[in-house]
């Protein structure tokens, strides 16, 4: 179990930007500024770091905190990509339980553009590189249509159920001023887009950007009740289903139980889902394995619900990174600081109403195929 | 050389990459240990952890189990060849690879299509083993 009386207590986004104009540091520097602020904890008092980026090699959280002048007890980096953000904010968590540290700055971002990404992600493993990057595989999207399809040949998905989850995430997203895409769409948009990776048109495709997101781990009490917000249960997942190219899983089914029992919610006392969205396509697997909707009926619960920020089934009420832009890491992390703007009563024009308990999902390091890492944490205000 | 991007070459795929280079031919892993057939290829298998990995050439066929045409965000190299399929491909000796199928009718590539190597005058166009329709 975890602590009761530690938890997320600050949190803060930098600018997202569609070209980067300064490096890692300056997105982290406006994200962490706005973290502290939010908790009125002084930099002085941070003495733990995590970071999560895909940029930052080789540097990280240690040499992070040498650019940011802070002397840390504790330092962590994060190996699961865009599932690496909510491991980072669990372990320090549990660092501040274990006294290794008292206030924890985790950070997350990338100063990247579409360009350098397209250079980037033809090497971001060592498989990729030797065994996808020389057929020509278009960065990730050919991997994830091929996923995409092998759902709609499977369970009968169709793209007009999956733009759903594009088209009500813009609409949140024209509530959101710091998003890069908040033109609107319709469904008719979303199908009428062209073609990137059949059966993948472009509005399924995360757009790279550079930006930071921060969040800060402390003692709950040193935040007005409201302000705070608890970490009922965490869990990660690596390298599952073992053998499998291209999985219509990705290992959030084999801990959703534990991860619902441990915070004594089932999934529909969840007042919103910000799930990890590279592609609408993952957020369905996400949302089946987590048993939002039983495996395959994906399909038929997106046509039943609205996923606008007042809809029934609030989903990436920030707009999410289809619309908001991918930051690199900070990709596993903008899910998190939406959820904690939210149980903080902050998320003004887009609020849940009501939102006390939430959940957020991060999926990443994409290597043969797929991403490797799936993790979870379920939110609640404290 | 073909300016499309290369594997880099190590002492673990150099069998597979002189196999494909010189013949034309696909060259796999079997482990010694627990008879696990492998590709990517591999220093140690992955399921028993074995070192004693043999290479041997397979058929050279399979079936798509999934795919994708990829028209756009293709490095410049191969923007002239979109749509690039490229496929999720269940080998005739039952293991996975992702590799590209090469046809002149890419509209009529379907899950479930039964593939087979490049001719082995074609392979050296490609930097990977290649599949076309049987």
């Amino acid at each position: 179990m975890l602590p009761s009386n530690i938890g997320i207590i600050g949190y803060g986004s930098s600018v997202y930007e569609k070209q980067a104009t300064r490096t890692e540091l300056g997105y982290f520097a406006d994200a962490a500024r706005a973290a502290l602020m939010s908790a009125d904890v002084r930099k002085n008092e941070v003495d733990g770091i995590s970071v999560s980026s895909t940029t930052l090699q080789p540097d990280n959280a240690v040499t992070t905190a040498e650019s940011f002048a802070l002397s840390v007890r504790w330092a962590g980096v994060s190996n699961a990509g865009g599932a690496g953000a909510l491991v980072n904010v669990l372990d320090a968590v549990l660092a501040v339980a274990t006294a290794r540290a008292r206030y924890v700055l985790c950070l997350a971002g990338a100063a990247q553009d579409s360009g350098f990404f397209r250079d980037r992600i033809s090497r971001f493993t060592g498989s990729i590189a030797d065994y996808l990057a020389p057929h020509g595989f278009g960065g990730t999207n050919g991997l994830f249509g091929i996923i995409q399809r092998k759902h709609m040949e499977t369970f009968g998905t169709t793209r007009a159920q999956l733009g759903r989850i594009a088209v009500d995430q813009r609409a949140n997203a024209r509530m959101n001023e710091a998003a890069l895409l908040r033109g609107p769409m319709s469904l008719n948009d979303y199908l009428h887009a062209p073609i990137v990776a059949d059966p993948l048109g472009l509005f399924d495709c995360v757009m790279p950007c550079a930006g930071a997101e921060a969040i800060l781990v402390g003692p709950l009490d040193r935040v007005p009740p409201g302000k705070g917000v608890r970490v009922l249960a965490g869990r990660e997942r690596h390298n599952h289903p073992v053998g499998e190219v291209s999985p219509l899983r990705g290992g959030w089914e084999l801990f959703r139980d534990e991860l619902f029992a441990e915070a004594s919610h089932e999934p529909d006392a969840m007042d919103f889902v910000q799930a990890y969205d590279d592609y609408p396509i993952m957020v369905a697997i996400q949302l089946e394995d987590l048993s939002f909707c039983p495996k395959g009926e994906i399909g038929r619960f997106l046509e039943g619900h609205h996923m606008t920020w007042d809809g029934s089934f609030p989903l990436n009420t920030g707009g999410g990174q289809l619309s908001c832009g991918q930051t690199g890491g900070g990709g596993g992390m903008i899910g998190l600081t939406e959820a904690v703007r939210q149980l903080r009563g902050e998320g003004g024009a887009r609020q849940v109403p009501g939102a006390k308990r939430g959940l957020v999902s991060g999926y990443g390091m994409v290597a043969y195929g797929h991403g490797l890492s799936a993790s979870a944490l379920v939110l609640e205000t404290a | 050389m073909s300016p499309l991007p290369q594997p880099r070459e190590t002492p673990t795929n150099t069998p597979m990459l002189a196999a494909w280079r010189q013949e034309g031919a696909l060259a796999l892993q079997r482990c010694d240990d627990c008879g696990a057939v492998i590709f990517y290829p591999r220093t140690v298998c992955p399921h028993c952890w074995s070192p004693r990995l043999e290479w041997f050439r397979a058929a050279g066929t399979g079936r798509i189990v999934s795919f994708s045409r990829i028209h756009r965000g293709l490095p410049d190299v191969f923007q002239a060849e979109a749509p690039i399929v490229l496929a999720e491909i269940a080998l005739t000796e039952g293991v996975l690879m992702i590799a590209r199928v090469v046809t002149p009718a890419p509209d009529t590539v379907a899950s479930g299509m039964a593939v087979r190597l490049v001719a082995p005058e074609d392979a050296a166009r490609f930097p990977l083993p290649t599949f076309r329709p049987a």
